[in-house]
């Protein structure tokens, strides 16, 4: 066990500070602290443009391996990225869909030829991904997808829906589950296709959130297509690598994802100190108590990491989506009831409905328990899956 | 000893839902959000009720009915998230008003309020926007312990943004005189708060019980893995016991209503605001993303509640100011603190 960071990894510290302050300048210094969770629709195009300045510099896929073009960073080198990253204020990232879902499923799960066709365009910043997976009727229960692809001489040709859509309006690429059996239902028959959103059989219909703006989408496939290669791992085996996709979105990215905890819990105890809540023995304790689970959330992540590259998850992996969720979702209360009345007020002019970064956070953060499964689901996979207890009945 | 509501009291309580569901649903909301926010025709059908005169006193042509009856009202506007503001006037500006009702200006703005022609909003010095300000024709603003009835014209209004999309807010900027003062009592402002509380905690009630019934109507129809979801033990909990929290919040409210004890207002608001917090919350969860859009009505609610929190006292205000009853020296201990109605 070694809990500190080698004189090495503080080399590696100062690039990527040094970089960020060199950097997150000039056009990009209104991105700071910018485009988080709630915050999406934030100066998209500069953020847009921030990703391909991270590409260019190498900044993306840090912790990929160097074969598919990344740094292959060691986790030691993961945890002082994202640290420097949050300390500097660096915005909501427009790629985070790509380099931390789609291109992990593509280096483990695709051809060479995927790997040399999509990866160079994620690592660049170039290329935006979203992830098609929930429908009107597969939410929960994402094994009854019901879109459809057919191939067709040398094309996939799909039709059906999907909805929530994350960034689906800005995305040039996206990972569908559609089914390919006929006849077939459950995990049996679904495959894993890559498709160009930019074409005529697409139709993207965003929808608004309760915060006013639109980061989700529906997704229409009208004899939408892609090329017959365009297929992670074989025709029916789409369940075993969209389960891998959901695996990595448990993986590092959560590492940076607190430190943006980290820094909100930071703001929200300078506005309890600065308007007196914090002598409220009650706000108190429950500023100490995220502070807690926040060294809770940290503890567990760099021991889950640690053991990277064991093919089981281990019990710590099915348990950080619950408590991360549940903690972010009282944070966002707490930092509204930390601020009174003044909560209850938008900042913008009226007959505008802008929202303060707190505000988007609470908001926000009522999500936090249902994208990426859902707390009930967390807790039947923990019960079912760690506890070993039987499966619930279903019809 | 009968903590119960008459016949006709919940017989009046189930017009006024029976109105509000057909004059003001979750679209008639929806609807009013896009547009201009209040609707003149409904608040016309409102005082053709009686509604705005239901406080009121019976020789300014009011019903002269008492907190007790208008607390089932207030809770009934809260359910329907009533953009109209006619809980100001039944529950803050005829109360307060009506102790005045010897001073003839003063009966005559009560009798405006009963025929519908005058509308009040209030604001305590202790939250820095007043509701409804700008539409108002008087207002009633609290200054250095005392109490003004501010007629429109002597106020700057500037509009701010509520969280509440159907609540308008404003600042206000005014100059008391002799003219505007109504009361220098000393109490007359915790009156205020006390009754602005109540409001609020009504309302509150009102809003939690929708969220629930929203969440259960919903979980009885979505379906995953081939059943409702409601049939999930998960899900059946999670609004099972948020219906505990409101059943227990409810208790309290009523008692308030009848009371008009600072010690059971704040009781009731710190109940209510912790069981609408968790109807919201709870709400969302069970309507998964759907929950998170403004396209589901829910959101409506879950605003209203959240800008209500906020006002004549939040949660930390009524704790606080509760805890300060509790804990002094001389309070009732024993069977006596726990029946006495001061
Ligand atoms: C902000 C946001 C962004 C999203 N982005 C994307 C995206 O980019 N791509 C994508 O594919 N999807 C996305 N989603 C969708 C997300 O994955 C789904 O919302 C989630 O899987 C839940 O599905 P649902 O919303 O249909 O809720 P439902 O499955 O209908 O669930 C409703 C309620 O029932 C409960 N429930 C369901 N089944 C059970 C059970 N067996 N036991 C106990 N309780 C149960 C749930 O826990 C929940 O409380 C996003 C969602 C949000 C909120």
């Amino acid at each position: 066990m070694k809990l500190s960071f080698s004189a090495e990894d503080e080399a590696f510290r100062a690039e990527i500070s040094g970089w960020m302050a060199d950097h997150l300048t000039g056009p990009f210094a209104r991105l700071k602290n910018r485009g988080g969770p709630g915050d999406e629709h934030a100066f998209f195009e500069e953020r847009r443009a921030w990703e391909r300045h991270m590409g260019k510099a190498g900044w993306i896929g840090v912790g990929w391996p160097t074969s598919a073009g990344g740094r292959g960073a060691p986790l030691s080198h993961q945890v002082i990225f994202y640290e420097e990253y949050a300390r500097a204020g660096g915005p909501g990232r427009v790629g985070h869909i790509g380099e931390g879902l789609a291109g992990p499923t593509i280096v483990a799960f695709g051809s060479e030829d995927q790997k040399r066709r999509f990866l160079p365009g994620i690592l660049s910043g170039d290329d935006l991904w979203c992830q098609g997976y929930s429908e009107p009727n597969a939410g929960s229960d994402l094994a009854n997808v019901r879109t459809r692809a057919r191939l067709v001489g040398d094309r996939w040709v799909i039709d059906g829906q999907k909805v929530w859509t994350s960034l689906a309006h800005v995305s040039d690429w996206c990972f569908v589950i559609a089914r390919t059996e006929d006849g077939s239902s459950g995990h049996r028959g679904l495959s894993y296709l890559l498709v160009p959103m930019n074409q005529k059989g697409i139709t993207v219909r965003p929808i608004q959130q309760m915060t006013g703006t639109s980061e989700f989408n529906e997704v229409f496939f009208d004899g939408a297509e892609t090329a017959a290669e365009n297929i992670v791992g074989k025709p029916g085996e789409g369940w075993k690598v969209a389960m891998g996709t959901l695996a990595f979105e448990r993986g590092a990215s959560t590492l940076g994802q607190q430190m943006a905890f980290r820094n909100q819990l930071d703001e929200i105890i300078a506005i309890a100190k600065a308007n007196g809540r914090a002598k409220d023995p009650v706000m108190r304790q429950r500023l100490a108590e995220a502070w807690i689970g926040l060294q809770i959330m940290r503890a567990n992540a760099l021991r889950m990491l640690s053991q990277a590259g064991n093919p089981e998850l281990p019990r710590e992996a099915y348990v950080s989506k619950l408590y991360w969720a549940t903690w972010h979702r009282d944070l966002g209360k707490l930092a509204m009831d930390v601020l009174g009345p003044e909560a209850d007020v938008f900042p913008g002019e009226p007959g505008t409905y802008e929202l303060t970064a707190l505000q988007q956070l609470f908001l926000f953060t009522r999500s936090d328990t249902i994208y990426a499964g859902t707390n009930e689901i967390q807790r039947n996979i923990i019960a079912e899956r760690a506890l070993g207890m039987p499966r619930e009945a279903r019809a | 000893m009968k903590f119960a509501f008459t016949e006709d009291q919940l017989l009046f309580r189930d017009t006024v839902r029976d109105f509000l569901a057909a004059e003001c649903g979750p679209a008639q909301v929806r609807e009013c959000a896009a547009g201009e926010g209040r609707s003149p025709a409904r608040w016309a059908k409102l005082v053709e009720m009686g509604l705005t005169g239901l406080t009121v006193p019976e020789a300014q042509g009011g019903l002269g009915l008492s907190l007790v009856d208008g607390v089932l009202i207030v809770e009934e506007a809260g359910r329907a998230a009533l953009p109209e503001p006619l809980v100001d006037q039944i529950a803050i500006a005829a109360p307060l008003l009506a102790a005045f009702a010897d001073r003839t200006d003063v009966a005559e703005i009560l009798a405006g309020i009963a025929a519908g022609t005058v509308k009040l909003a209030a604001g305590h010095p202790l939250d820095p926007f007043v509701a409804d300000a700008g539409d108002a024709d008087y207002l009633l603003l609290g200054r250095e312990d005392a109490l003004h009835l501010v007629p429109r014209g002597r106020v700057t209004v500037t509009a701010e943004v509520s969280v509440d999309p159907l609540r308008r807010i404003a600042a206000v900027d005014w100059t008391p005189g002799n003219d505007t003062l109504l009361s220098a009592d000393p109490a007359i402002l915790d009156r205020m708060l006390d009754l602005g509380g109540l409001a609020a905690a009504a309302q509150g009630l009102g809003l939690a019980q929708t969220m629930v019934d929203l969440a259960a109507d919903y979980a009885r129809t979505r379906q995953q893995f081939g059943k409702a979801i409601g049939s999930f033990q998960a899900v059946k909990h999670h609004l099972a016991t948020v219906q505990v929290a409101i059943e227990f919040a409810r208790a309290p409210v009523y008692k308030a209503a009848f009371t008009l004890a600072p010690r059971d207002i704040s009781h009731a608001r710190v109940a209510v605001i912790d069981a609408a917090a968790a109807a919201a919350r709870t709400a969302i969860q069970v309507f998964g993303a759907m929950g998170y859009t403004y396209e589901v009505d829910l959101h409506f609610f879950m605003k209203r509640a959240w800008a209500l929190a906020g006002v004549w006292g939040d949660r930390h205000y009524h704790l606080a100011r509760l805890s300060r009853m509790v804990l002094s020296d001389d309070a009732a201990l024993g069977a006596d603190g726990t029946f006495a109605d001061k």
